[in-house]
């Protein structure tokens, strides 16, 4: 079929909107787009070629250091992989402070990625708003493990901090007030008459197109697949009851209220864990020896593999990492963008995916 | 050095646009930097206005060690910014290459072989109220006596 192409635009990769360069070519006709093509490589370190050979120990920073928005999962996956291939047991007040720490580390993530498409949409006030409420987030996280981003909480057998009676009640006195907040900040979002202009029936991903791509995360959760959660298969999160949240839209807005949705989600699994957190140790000890495995776990964008072979020694020997943004990248690309009215929706369409290019790249 | 200068130097001072450029980090400094914008740090009291934009930029904060991709890309983005400019490096990635520089890395480390530097912050990520710091240290020497030394 013959297509009438006006002109190749292309968006990138550096880029007032977007955080990490990438760029974004859309064949166009008029203001329409008719398709998208992403080129990636901006990035690109060779993370898993310096991981090769090395003891777990060096590894287990490299892979926090795959993203730094998400880095807390990362260090998550990595280590229940281990743990998981050498047995090693986690005591359970260990397990619970695991999953606060990462309930945090995706509420600021999910702030961020709204923070980032209100700033898209030109909505600044929402925006500085949502900023403000992810110091207080970012807060916790570091009264708890002792770094703001790159916090390494977490080790073989358990984690490596206690969480002191002080801290369990300002962290249950600041969820309070980030409830309020949130709550506050999602209607101000489900409400606003111009927001609705910039988001809704843009960019859709309908629930097929969603399943062909493989697209996961709050993305896919947005599209009506609440059974792309990989913390349904997580044994604490089970234990905690954790329902996934979804939605049937499918478009921009669908998909900045999912996660609105998640974060008051993972305040009232954070409240829960705090309720249930038995008086116990927080380290039970083991050393990871030789093995292979694959293991995921749910990301704030999605789900993360990971696959590692290690010797007796506990060095690593082949690691490969699959991070959830290629797939909501290449979503994105190939069904949201196509036929978007506007050239000026590009910029908020793509980021409304949530694209984290450092670990899609890595 | 006259008074119209001396008046110039304070409110060029006052009046500072900043650009970032990513150029391979872990995404731990660019989240800082963003970080900066809340308003808790508030980096627009300053009369810093950050925007993405390098043809308007005094400042450009650089971030990441040094990527394959961007050879070539990120000297021609320093020439498209407007004299005078001075570059910032945030993070030790830019310094040192980090955890990155190791054996078998696609890195090439450090940017000042590549574009001139003029402040470093360290650290991994570096605090916000450090990178405002560093932008506060250097914007008042962007812009100081323009006119005299160009002549």
């Amino acid at each position: 079929m013959k297509r009438t192409v006006d002109v190749s635009i292309p968006v990138g990769p550096v880029h007032p909107c977007w955080k990490e360069p990438t760029r974004v070519k859309c064949e166009t006709r008029g203001e329409f787009v008719l398709s998208a093509e992403v080129e990636l490589g901006y990035m690109k370190k060779g993370i898993e070629r310096i991981m090769r050979g090395r003891p777990w120990q060096e590894v287990m920073f490299l892979a926090e250091r795959v993203c730094g928005i998400c880095s807390v999962i990362h260090n998550m996956v990595f280590i229940e992989a281990l743990e998981k291939m050498s047995s090693i047991e986690v005591p359970e007040r260990a397990a619970l402070l695991r999953v606060i720490v990462n309930e945090l580390d995706r509420m600021q993530s999910h702030i961020l990625a709204n923070f980032s498409y209100c700033y898209t949409i030109e909505h600044e006030t929402l925006g500085m708003y949502l900023l403000d409420s992810r110091e207080k987030v970012l807060d916790e996280l570091e009264r708890i493990t002792g770094a703001r981003i790159t916090c390494a909480y977490m080790v073989p057998g358990g984690v490596r901090f206690n969480l002191r009676d002080e801290d369990a009640l300002h962290l249950r006195a600041s969820m309070d007030t980030l409830e309020k907040e949130i709550t506050r900040y999602m209607g101000m979002f489900e409400h606003g008459p111009l927001i609705a202009l910039r988001s809704r029936e843009i960019g859709i991903l309908t629930r097929d197109a969603a399943r062909e791509a493989c697209a996961c995360g709050p993305t896919a959760r947005a599209s009506g697949l609440p059974e792309s959660d990989r913390r349904l298969k997580h044994p604490t999160y089970q234990k905690l009851g954790f329902t996934p949240v979804s939605r049937e839209e499918g478009d921009n807005f669908a998909r900045i209220m999912v996660r609105f949705q998640e974060m008051l989600q993972s305040i009232s699994l954070i409240l829960r864990c705090l309720d249930t957190l038995p008086v116990g140790p927080i380290r039970g000890g083991g050393i990871p020896g030789a093995g292979e495995i694959a293991y995921s776990g749910e990301a704030p964008r999605g789900e993360l593999s990971y696959f590692i072979k290690t010797d007796a020694a506990g060095r690593v020997l082949e690691i490969a990492i699959q991070t959830p943004s290629i797939m909501n990248i290449e979503a994105c690309c190939h069904y949201m963008l196509t036929g978007v009215a506007s050239m000026a929706d590009v910029p908020s369409t793509f980021v409304s995916a949530d694209p984290c290019i450092a670990c899609t790249e890595r | 050095m006259t008074l119209l200068q001396s008046l110039k130097n304070f409110v060029r001072s006052k009046s500072i646009h900043v650009a970032y450029v990513d150029v391979g980090s872990c995404n731990g400094c660019d989240v800082e930097v963003l970080a900066c914008l809340a308003p808790r740090y508030d980096i627009e009291q300053y009369g810093i206005f950050v925007h993405n934009n390098p043809r308007e930029a005094d400042v450009l904060l650089v971030i990441g060690a040094y990527t394959p991709g961007w050879e070539g890309k990120l000297e021609g983005l320093w020439d498209k910014i407007p004299d005078p400019k001075v570059a910032v490096a945030i993070g030790n990635c830019p310094i040192s290459g980090c955890l990155f520089n190791r054996p078998h890395t696609l890195i090439d480390p450090p940017v000042s072989k590549h574009i001139p530097i003029a402040a470093q912050v360290p650290g991994c990520p570096p605090r916000p109220t450090e990178i405002l710091s560093a932008i506060l240290s250097v914007a008042p020497l962007v812009y100081r006596d323009y006119e005299v030394r160009k002549k």
